[in-house]
């Protein structure tokens, strides 16, 4: 005991380890900090346990475009337990970035970013963008056909920067094509200079905490003002806050427990994420999906207006991080309790809705045609019954035209364009016609591609889409409904 | 005693099998296996040709198909494409398929569909119209007596001599439709009754009934037949 | 710049009387010896900076041009489709493996007539896939279609496709290939 005692203090006299880390375990924080309080440390957690089980993957990856995907699918093979340590890495990945959007949630619902923690907020955005741009490169790190053409969209969005677009994209992709130098450059970025970078800011953010205090949970009517602030908040928490150690710290030990069984139970049941398809850009029959942190992108990237997209694609991510290291400048005092401060809850809720709904968008994605479609679901039995052959081969050149891919029937199929069980009670015989070959309405025109006889069919075939006792939609000025076959396209 | 077992449990269930994850080799699907076969379909002709009443083309997951189809007749469809409405899936003309997968996948098909007796096909009836000659004139008759309740210019089943119809449907379309029929659609297979006829039709009438209804087309098309 | 405060601190605190002169001295000197070396390092600093910079900015400085590449028999086309070709990008390295494989469609409109399309869509890059049934081609990421001749037919896509020039050499179908395509070189 005398001897474990004496080496303690022989080693405290040389490097001042305790008098430097005991202030660190043992500051006060506040009383009334609880479960609120536990998401950055599992962010930090789960950043551990990317750096430890990525230094692990280094050792057997093949950084090397001719080698990768085979040295991945050697380590899920292979190797002992690689498959296990490529699933912890791949489900950390999303369990960190999952953390830091819970963390920055409750920071910002409780105003914690205001006066002296303004610096906390930025050192956190930048970490932010550390950890989604590592999410991005470590995708790229898969190197398959998902990498491949995520990799084709950014060299197009780079391609679109006015002026300088082919250099950017020649920077972005280490060469003028996507290849062996491509995924250097990105496996350099993922494993050397944003690790760097998040470290770096981790260590900041981390002397900001000590530096500032953790934050209390903000009560209304406690305003943060900036000129006895810093003075209040330090005799309070003399007065009345509670070690880190052992108080606040058994909650983040107890969540980041349960976090870490979970990772592991997660992991090992479904196991490592890809690699998809060899990443041969001549193999096409692919459906390139980007991983769940960017689903919302792809979603967005979809659905906006095709006149303002370059402009929006290339501007808006600059404006999102401007108004996020905006934030506790614009306001850095006063009020930090939701209930005082409703339109930024609303904002908030506005924002988190919104990247749910593009994130369920982007993976439906009902703007993407079922490539398969017109060959693999057949015409639903409802469809078939009672009609003429023409209608039937009408059925056929549904299938035959590749309308199956946009348009759905019993709901299976496109979901780009509507949905046609009933269309024809929306649309009549003529504006069947001319729907088919005039296009319009982000449908193609099929006018040359079918011709008279072709089209009478397929639009003999919609006009029977109706529910039972529902009419037809009328040509306006017509009497009835033209018979199917009618005389308009002879 | 029973944590042991618990711990042994645990890392037989953390490194091996039965899971959705874990390490599992890539293995590329053989295309003369079942399951080649039963995908390579579902992908690329069930949206078509299905069973029973489903899909619009004549269904192939049909044990009657396959015991009047033969293979080469198949094939030939299967590569080369067939009137308008069935593209060419062999590689060399623009498909997914090399010879081999499409001879492959007919075998398969048959397989899984056909008759486990192992009939191959090959009735008389399924040599298609371009080797028995139809007689037009004795297909009038047959046409009137057997078909024309469902499918003359007043039938209530549809009119199989619309000329926009005929313009979409080659010969061995008619053919095919005549012989196989749509049971679950209230059309008879060839061989089974129709009005007038309870035992349906013999292969020469069957061939003749295509050529009258073929000699219906609009003038100007009969020359290339069915493109 | 600290260090040389607290010296002159200290030596206030002494209270020596000839020692202000001396220091004095001794400080223009370290000033000067603070000046050389910042220059020093700024030089040195600069000298290795151009390299590291010129290395990292290399792939958006150096020019690649494109290369004619075979695609093979012109008969291999038939008049009136499209088919499906690919060939090695000739300006690849060792290390790309797969990826320097590279796709396109070929047009035959008439013989000897042809138009080469990427396969990358214009709109974000992904591979369009070719109906021959209905003579489009379709993108399976956000839905771009583009009529037979390439132009845009429906969908996000600002433009049609990108197309490779192309030329007959004999019996040869040769496109001139390389840079993935994008916006600069293309009408």
């Amino acid at each position: 005991m005398n001897f474990l005692k004496g080496s303690l203090a022989w080693i405290e006299e040389r490097t001042g380890a305790m008098a430097f880390v005991a202030p660190l375990m043992f500051h006060h924080v506040p009383r009334n900090a609880k479960w609120w309080y536990v998401f950055g440390s599992a962010t930090l957690m789960f950043f551990t346990i990317q750096i430890v089980t990525g230094v692990c993957l280094a050792t057997v990856y093949a950084p090397s475009a001719a080698q990768a995907w085979q040295s991945l699918n050697y380590i899920d093979t292979e190797v002992p337990m690689g498959w296990m340590l490529r699933a912890l890495h791949g489900w950390s990945s999303n369990a960190m970035v999952v953390m830091m959007a819970i963390h920055m949630l409750q920071v910002f619902l409780h105003a914690s970013y205001k006066y002296p923690r303004e610096l906390n907020w930025i050192t956190g955005v930048f970490l932010l963008l550390t950890t989604l741009a590592l999410a991005f490169t470590g995708q790229v790190m898969r190197w398959d056909q998902d990498a491949y053409w995520g990799l084709g969209i950014g060299a197009a969005i780079a391609d679109r920067i006015p002026v300088f677009g082919d250099q950017a994209r020649a920077l972005l992709l280490g060469g003028p094509i996507i290849g062996g130098e491509t995924l250097n450059r990105f496996f350099a970025l993922h494993v050397f200079v944003l690790p760097g970078a998040a470290i770096a800011l981790v260590g900041l953010h981390m002397v900001l905490i000590i530096k500032n205090g953790i934050s209390e949970m903000p009560k209304p009517g406690a305003v943060v003002v900036p000129s006895t602030y810093r003075k209040e908040f330090e005799e309070r928490m003399h007065k009345d806050g509670v070690p880190f150690v052992p108080d606040a710290a058994q909650r983040d030990m107890v969540f980041c427990g349960v976090c870490l069984i979970g990772l592991v139970a997660l992991a090992a049941f479904y196991g490592p994420f890809g690699p998809g398809g060899i990443p041969d850009p001549t193999l096409i029959n692919t459906n390139p999906r980007p991983d769940y942190p960017f689903m919302w992108l792809f979603g967005a990237v979809s659905l906006l207006p095709p006149a303002s997209e370059t402009a929006i694609m290339l501007i808006a991510p600059a404006i999102v991080v401007l108004v996020l290291v905006a934030v506790p400048f614009l306001s850095n005092s006063g009020e930090r309790a939701p209930s005082k401060r409703p339109a930024m809850v609303l904002l908030a809720l506005v924002t988190v809705t919104a990247i749910a709904a593009l994130t369920w968008e982007g993976t439906t994605s009902p703007w993407s045609p079922v490539m398969d479609g017109w060959s693999s679901l057949p015409t639903p039995s409802e469809f078939t019954k009672g009609r003429t052959p023409l209608e039937m081969q009408g059925a056929v050149v549904f299938q035959f035209a590749q309308c199956r891919n946009c348009h759905s029937l019993d709901g299976r199929g496109g979901k780009r364009g509507p949905a046609l069980d009933d269309i024809a009670t929306r649309l009549s015989y003529d504006q069947l016609v001319r729907q088919v070959q005039q296009g319009g309405g982000n449908m193609p025109a099929y006018g040359k591609n079918l011709d008279s006889a072709q089209t009478a069919a397929v639009v003999g075939f919609l006009s029977t889409l109706h529910p039972f006792n529902e009419p037809d939609a009328m040509t306006p000025g017509a009497q009835l409904p033209l018979p199917s076959g009618a005389a308009t396209i002879r | 005693m029973n944590s042991r077992l618990l711990l042994a449990s645990l890392i037989t269930w953390l490194s091996g099998c039965e899971r959705p994850g874990g390490p599992h080799a890539v293995q590329p699907v053989a295309h003369d296996s079942l399951a080649w076969t039963q995908s390579a379909f579902n992908t690329n002709c069930r949206g078509c040709h299905s069973q029973g009443a489903e899909g619009a083309a004549l269904p192939l997951m049909n044990a009657n198909y396959w015991a009047v189809a033969t293979d080469a007749v198949v094939i030939e469809a299967i590569a080369h494409g067939q009137g308008r409405s069935m593209p060419a899936y062999l590689a060399d003309e623009g498909g997914p398929f090399t010879s081999a997968q499409i001879v492959s996948l007919v075998q398969g098909m048959r397989s899984l569909w056909g008759a486990k007796d192992g009939a191959t096909g090959g009735e008389s009836v399924a040599i298609s119209p371009r080797v028995i000659a139809g007689d037009a004139g004795a297909g009038a008759a047959v046409f009137s007596q057997a078909c024309a309740g469902c499918h003359g210019p007043q039938g209530s089943a549809g009119s199989v001599i619309d000329p926009l119809y005929l313009r979409l449907i080659s010969n061995q379309g008619l053919w095919s439709a005549t012989v196989y029929g749509r049971s679950e659609l209230g059309m008879p297979a060839w061989n089974q009754a129709m009005p007038n006829r309870p035992t349906g039709l013999t292969a020469q009438e069957v061939a003749d009934v295509v050529g009258w209804i073929s000699a219906q087309r609009p003038k100007q098309q009969r020359v290339s037949d069915a493109p | 710049m600290s260090e040389s405060k607290e010296k002159s601190c200290g030596c206030g605190g002494c209270g020596c009387g000839s020692a202000p002169a001396a220091a004095s001295k001794s400080e223009q000197r370290r000033g000067f010896m603070f000046k050389v070396g910042a220059g020093l390092l700024g030089v040195g600093g600069l000298l290795t900076a151009l390299p590291i910079v010129s290395y990292l900015i290399g792939p958006a400085t150096k020019r690649f041009s494109n290369i004619w590449v075979n695609l093979g028999a012109t008969s291999s086309f038939p008049a009136g489709q499209t088919r499906f070709a690919t060939f090695l990008n000739p300006i690849r390295q060792p290390t790309d493996g797969d990826s320097a494989k590279t796709a396109c469609w070929v047009r035959c409109i008439e013989a000897g007539q042809f138009q080469v399309f990427a396969i990358n869509c214009a709109h974000l890059g992904c591979p369009v896939r070719w109906f021959e049934q209905s003579k489009l081609f379709m993108c399976p990421c956000h839905g771009g279609v583009y009529y037979q001749d390439g132009s845009r037919a429906a969908g996000p896509p600002p433009r049609g496709l990108f197309e490779y020039a192309w030329k007959v050499e004999g019996d040869a179908l040769l496109i001139d290939a390389g840079r993935l395509p994008g916006l600069e070189e293309s009408v």
